[in-house]
């Protein structure tokens, strides 16, 4: 793209300010980035137009050089056109110095290996130092904003990657004791001395001279990374998280300087605090939280040092010195603020958070700092906002709230005023006419009769229910506070109706303290004001709310009164809405009558539907399973519409759900006896599970259809007894069954799972036959022997014997079924195998590794698996 | 300690979108910085669109609250600062400081150098005390001396680059943002060495001192045996030094009469370079004796170059400069009103103005009014259902006057009539606005002899003092009214 004009520029930066991310996506957004750096050096362009790209780049690196090479590359082109302005003065210099600091900090750029790096860190260190840089680097009236402008950049990128200025400590505490710009040297070494600090106390190294060490780096010599290195693995906070939040954390408390070091760090952080009032009020601050971080918990270096600086500081309004000294109240504690200084304090804190000169929001944050004061000796828990032991009702009488309050000024004194009550609930029976407790009752009663007004702001509403949910909070337990406020609301809610769903959200979220009583008064200001009435489905959706088992008579009585005006589909919908919360109370008298009534008299068919529903429900289902068919929809919690959520909450209840198997099916030994063959099936189970059903199916018809077994209850942990199958092969063979199981889950819900098929296999349908007479046991075999053929058939084969022989090979597989024996080398098996096959062994002459089978039975088909059979034998266990 | 982002947004009630935003910054190497801080709890800065909708509506500053919305009008989303948290993209920002004043909304976002979750308490975060630094620093640059929507412009057109200066990288390093836009005027003059940051240059010409005493005055009266009447007067100092050198040390005092109202609740300018205990504990939360330091104030300082406030105060005097009551009976679609006033003897009768604003809130506009006056004269607006009497330079001999009448109404509005929260029914007010030039009520002055400069030459010394009403309000006696607790403690 050709050079672009001011105006074309100024719509381009225009539209990609408008919406960067959609600019981006355009046609023009993958250019934006390079014609910015080129049009930068652009004869045509003018130097407000230049630094209004730079603006650009300085808020939206990531954007025009998403990732690290070109943010190098950016970097080094910025830095290009920096060395070849001519040397006259140029508005350009400080932006470009502050667009290639930003282009490497923002985009992961800066490191060692980086040649835009090894360029901008001496240029910087060279321009904060004020060394003369050549003529080349502008003209002499530059010289200073561009040394305060490096170090702001230095600043930054130690920010961005701690330790990386570690080996300047000496050189910068040297130029603080020159000529230097105070404010920034000042805040580069407060900043450079805290995190050399942390990174040495984490490495367990001492400050190994560093404050001391020497002059700069040689210009063009390396830079030292060694700091930065540890240092980048964890970015360290500029000012400390609140200290008693996590004093382990601090890190500081295992660096012991030694004594020459520790004079060393003294003397640096004396000759930051002494130049301190050269400094902007911000940039005191700044120091005071950078130093106080800095000498918490390190050893031997008492915060005296800070002392002479807070009288100074407390006597100001600015909020940040205000909170600097707070932060340094943290830090230190009782080693820098006496008992009288915490009084003192206190009383200042008090003071600025009313004081008339100060605006509000700085009101509203001192009296934050007021309820989360660090105290030396702190009484309550830690992390609640309380009231600081010091500050008594005197302290905090201009600090209550009042009805000319701003929202959430009011809610910050409001929550004052319930810490004083609470903590004065002792002191109340004196009869003061004007206790604390009585002036909240009061102020809520003006909340409320403002949120009364028809057609005042909702912000009235919401504040009086904000007030009321707050008082709840922090007095939950005093039934003075509470009773009155149960009444009020009850009597706003008989004012104003339509303030409804205020009151079902601030049911929603108190305790029952408030609750239970705010419910039945509720309940009865609705109920006792049957008819047509405006406020209907304002009555209809509190009475869901709050409609519980206690006195149904009156309920139903508003709600059959009420079920005349519910003419259209809205009313009727939150009239059903009562009956359903009746319904999961558990309410049945009369409610049928109801429902049945609205199942024949509503004009609307759905209506009419959900009552038949609602009949239907109650009619059949016991009382539990109710509760879980209306209650809140597990399927759909983020849904708001009832309806909705209701439905699916039906579809939940009522439908069977499908379901990962919950449980495992395995065969257990056989048990061959009785008239047919019985799986005996074991059952494990992950959940607790009820009314299961299993049901089995045999693919491909070789037994008759199966019977569902019923277990009524499954749970993880208990054995439970085997479960009898009782097959009916149509052929003696063997099959798979496809298992399907439904069942209850404790929530309530149906459900259906597919678990793994269960083999049958051919051993499993052996039984034995009737017991032969005794006499004649060889006798009855050879006659089933005989029986076998012509129809049957008959077949010799070799069955191979484990090591453990064939006595034990009987023994575990065949021993119900032999007739005659004489072990061990001889055995004569009888099987029966339904529905009307047998299978008949002679195993004799038992040879070391087999023994030679005879078989005969009276079903072909039996053969070839009988065969199989005995081949696995000695291969199963 | 730094900002990830400002924004400032006017509020425009009525058009589609309810406001604009007038100008962002964003701050890249601190946003950065945010998500390693933050890690899972990360929200990242959303566009301008997005934020201006998700500010407005949590600052309930859009049209539509018809409707009960729950993340908005909960009532446990309780907000105790000017500290919000946003829904923006699926996360919530926070934390967002922002405030409206003058139909601007303020906005920024503090660096939080931890996890947000769960929330630390804002007394933690060091970049809070920076933000509202930095809101309240840019709302003085707008509003100062600024007249009309062309000034303001120009203004929010140099932002930009002050901010370039004051905020480069989103640590703030000076709030007084005319302090960067002389430094970038100044950026020429060499600087010579210990120079101090808040001052961007010395002063060249004729020295002098200028010292200028502002009281105003708030009461709430009542006319009630079981409420108190309270009052209070709030000072402030303005001071404007053009005196030559680096570090010129200039040292004031305040003096008060035998009889004066000792001053309390003193806040410094962080310029001021030490502090008498006497003056840093003086508060008017104690009890008042005899015994209560009563000057003279002294403040030794070091000034910088622009007109800058030396210190702030307030005081308890005895009695309220005007005492008076206001009684106001409802009858029909009219009311009968009463009122009275008496300049205490002790307080200068000379005013430059003098003037009580009867406004009648929550009716319709004023149809016809029948009255008496003792003094001065009494101005009608109609459909602003507002009376003023203006009672002019002097109070009559006899201190008092008086005011009576019937004021018949008109049907209401609803469109045209802003709804008052407070004035329901009975509860009214009038409200007084006053102003007296060369005095104070406390007595409090700067004596010309007293101010010690220590600069080359002797400065010509000029000192001024006025007196001003705020929120100067006497209520309706005849119907309930609001109180703060001070008023329940006879």
């Amino acid at each position: 793209m050709g050079p672009l004009s001011r105006e074309t520029w100024a719509q381009r930066l225009g539209a990609f300010r408008a919406s960067p991310s959609a600019f981006m996506a355009g046609p023009e957004g993958e250019d934006l980035g390079r014609d910015l750096l080129n049009e930068l050096r652009s004869e045509k362009l003018s130097e407000q137009t230049k630094v209004s790209l730079l603006a650009l780049s300085l808020e939206y690196p990531a954007q025009l050089w998403p990732d690290a090479a070109a943010a190098e590359a950016a970097a080094t082109s910025l830095l290009d056109t920096l060395v070849l302005l001519p040397p006259r003065p140029s508005a350009l210099r400080r932006p470009l110095l502050l667009a290639a600091t930003t282009a490497l900090a923002a985009g992961n750029a800066l490191g060692p290996t980086s040649g835009a790096s090894r360029r901008l860190l001496p240029l910087l260190l060279g321009l904060a130092s004020g060394r003369d840089l050549g003529r080349g680097f502008g003209p002499a009236s530059e010289q200073r904003p561009l040394q305060a402008t490096a170090c702001e950049c230095l600043r930054e990128l130690e920010s961005c990657k701690p330790g990386l200025l570690g080996g300047c400590l000496g050189l910068l505490r040297s130029l603080l004791g020159q000529e230097g710009p105070v404010q920034p040297l000042s805040l580069l070494l407060a900043l450079a001395l805290r995190n050399t600090l942390v990174i040495q106390a984490r490495a367990r190294a001492g400050l190994q001279g560093l404050l001391v060490a020497g002059d700069m780096p040689a210009a063009g010599g390396p830079w030292n990374w060694t700091l930065a290195e540890e240092g980048d693995a964890n970015l360290q906070p500029q000012a400390p998280s609140w200290p008693a939040a996590e004093e382990e954390e601090c890190g500081l408390a295992v660096l012991e300087p030694s004594p020459e070091e520790a004079r060393e760090l003294r003397a640096a952080v004396a000759q930051l605090l002494d130049t301190s009032y050269l400094l902007t009020p911000v940039a005191q601050a700044q120091l005071l939280w950078l130093l106080g971080w800095a000498l918490r918990g390190l050893r031997g270096q008492p915060p005296v040092l800070f002392k002479p600086q807070l009288v100074r500081l407390l006597g100001t309004a600015q909020l940040t010195l205000l909170h600097a000294v707070l932060a340094l109240k943290a830090a230190f504690g009782e080693a820098l603020f006496t008992a009288q200084d915490e009084a003192l304090l206190l009383r200042r804190l008090t003071l600025a958070a009313q004081h008339p000169a100060l605006p509000l929001p700085a009101h509203l944050f001192y009296l934050h700092c007021l309820l989360n004061f660090p105290e030396n000796w702190p009484l309550g828990p830690t992390g609640e906002e309380t009231a600081p032991l010091l500050l008594g009702p005197r302290l905090c009488r201009g600090l209550l709230p009042s009805l000319l309050h701003d929202p959430s000024a009011l809610l910050a004194h409001l929550h004052l005023l319930c810490l004083l009550c609470a903590e004065d609930e002792e002191k109340e029976e004196k009869g003061q006419d004007w206790c604390p407790r009585h002036y909240l009752g009061e102020l809520l009663a003006g909340l409320r009769q403002r949120a009364a007004l028809h057609g005042g702001p909702r912000a009235l509403a919401t504040l009086c229910f904000q007030a009321s949910y707050l008082v709840v909070h922090c007095l939950a337990t005093q039934p003075t506070v509470l009773t009155p406020l149960t009444h009020g609301l009850a009597r706003l809610y008989r004012a104003r109706p339509a303030l409804a769903p205020h009151f079902v959200d601030l049911l929603d979220r108190v305790g029952p303290e408030l609750g239970e009583p705010l419910r039945t008064a509720l309940r009865q200001e609705v109920v006792s004001r049957p008819g047509r009435d405006e406020a209907l489905r304002w009555h209809l959706q509190i009475l869901s709310k709050v409609a519980d088992g206690k006195a149904p008579s009156a309920t139903l009585g508003f709600l059959r009164a009420a079920a005349a005006h519910c003419t259209d589909w809205g009313l009727q919908q939150a009239l059903l809405q009562v009956c359903r919360a009746l319904l999961r109370a558990g309410v049945g008298e009369g409610l049928a009558d109801l429902l049945q009534a609205l199942a024949r008299h509503l004009e609307d068919p759905d209506g009419r539907d959900h009552a038949r529903l609602y009949y239907i429900l109650l009619a059949h289902l016991a009382g539990p399973k109710l509760g879980v068919a209306l209650g809140p929809s597990l399927a759909a919690p983020a849904l708001t519409s009832s309806l909705v959520a209701e439905n699916q909450g039906f579809a939940a209840v009522l439908m069977v759900q499908e379901a990962p198997a919950p449980m495992r099916l395995s065969v257990g030994p056989r048990r061959a006896a009785g008239p047919v063959p019985v799986l005996q099936l074991q059952v494990e189970v992950l959940e607790p599970l009820y009314s299961v059903e299993l049901r089995f199916r045999v693919e491909g018809q070789l037994y008759a259809p199966l019977g569902a077994v019923h277990v009524p209850c499954l749970l993880p942990g208990r054995p439970c007894r085997p479960l009898h199958l009782p097959l009916q092969p149509r052929r003696p063979a063997p099959a798979q069954l496809a298992v399907r199981a439904l069942f209850a889950t404790p929530a309530g819900l149906t459900c259906h799972a597919h678990l793994p098929p269960l083999p049958v296999n051919f051993a499993d349908l052996f039984l034995p036959f009737p017991r032969a007479p005794d006499g004649d046991k060889q006798g009855f075999f050879e006659e089933l022997w005989d029986s076998c053929l012509p129809e049957g058939a008959e077949s010799r084969l070799w069955c191979p014997l484990g090591p453990q022989g064939l006595e034990a090979l009987v023994a575990r597989h065949l021993d119900p079924f032999v007739v005659v024996a004489q072990p061990p080398t001889s055995y004569h098996v009888a099987i029966r195998l339904p529905p009307a096959s047998r299978l008949l062994l002679r195993l004799e002459a038992a040879q070391g590794d087999g023994v030679p089978v005879a078989l005969r039975t009276d079903d072909w088909a039996v053969l070839p698996l009988a065969g199989d059979y005995l081949r696995g034998l000695s291969a199963a266990v | 300690m730094a900002q990830r982002a400002v924004w400032l947004i006017s509020h425009e009630p009525g058009t589609p979108l309810c406001g604009t935003v007038r100008f962002s910054r964003r701050y890249p190497t601190v946003e950065k910085r945010a998500r390693v801080f933050n890690g899972t709890s990360y929200v990242p800065i959303p566009e301008d669109g997005p934020f201006l909708k998700a500010l407005l509506f949590e600052l309930r500053l859009l049209d539509d609250d018809k409707d009960f919305v729950e993340s908005r009008d909960s009532c446990s989303h309780i907000n105790k600062t000017s500290v919000y948290g946003l829904l923006v993209g699926g996360g919530e920002l926070w934390p967002v400081v922002a405030f409206l004043k003058n139909n601007m909304i303020y906005a920024c976002v503090p660096l939080v150098e931890q996890t947000l979750s769960p929330r630390p308490p804002l007394i933690s975060i060091s970049g809070i005390s920076q933000s509202f630094e930095l809101l309240f620093g840019i709302q003085d640059f707008l509003h100062l001396g600024q007249k009309n929507d062309t000034e303001l412009n120009t203004k929010l057109n140099q932002l930009p680059d002050l901010l370039l200066q004051a905020c480069p990288f989103g640590t703030l390093l000076d709030a007084n943002l005319q302090n960067s836009l002389d430094s970038i005027n100044f950026a020429s003059v060499t600087h010579p060495q210990k120079q101090p940051a808040w001052k961007v240059g010395t002063y060249k010409g004729k020295p002098q001192v200028s010292i200028s005493i502002t009281e105003k005055v708030k009461s709430m009266q009542y006319d009630k045996q079981d409420i108190a009447d309270t009052w209070q007067v709030v000072g402030a100092v303005t001071c404007k030094c053009d005196l030559e050198g680096i570090m010129p040390n200039v040292t004031i005092s305040l003096s008060l009469p035998t009889n004066g109202s000792p001053l309390q609740d003193i806040l410094v300018h962080p310029c001021v370079t030490s502090l008498d205990s006497a003056i840093l504990t003086s508060s008017s939360i104690d009890a008042m004796d005899d015994s209560a330091f009563s000057g003279p104030y002294k403040f030794p300082f070091t000034p910088p170059l622009e007109s800058f406030n030396l210190c702030y105060y307030t005081s308890q005097v005895p009695v309220p400069p005007i005492l008076g009551f206001y009684q106001m009976k409802e009858e029909e679609i009219q009311v009968k009103i009463t009122v009275n006033l008496k300049l205490h003897e002790s307080v200068k009768n000379n005013f430059e103005f003098c003037e009580a604003r009867i406004p009648f809130y929550n009716r319709g506009p004023i149809t016809h009014v029948e009255y008496k006056v003792s003094f001065g004269q009494l101005e009608v607006f109609r459909e602003k259902s507002l009376l003023i009497w203006i009672i002019g330079q002097k109070f009559p001999k006899s201190m008092e006057i008086s005011l009576s009448g019937t004021v018949t109404f008109g049907a209401k509005s609803h469109e045209k009539q802003p709804f008052d929260e407070i004035c329901i029914g009975g509860t009214a007010y009038l409200k007084l606005h006053f102003k007296i030039l060369d005095y104070t009520l406390t007595g409090c002055y700067a004596d010309q002899h007293s101010v010690q400069v220590f600069a080359s030459g002797k400065p010509k010394i000029s000192t001024h003092r006025k007196l001003i009403s705020s929120d100067y309000y006497i209520w309706n006696s005849k119907a309930p009214a609001p109180i703060t607790y001070g008023s329940l403690l006879l």
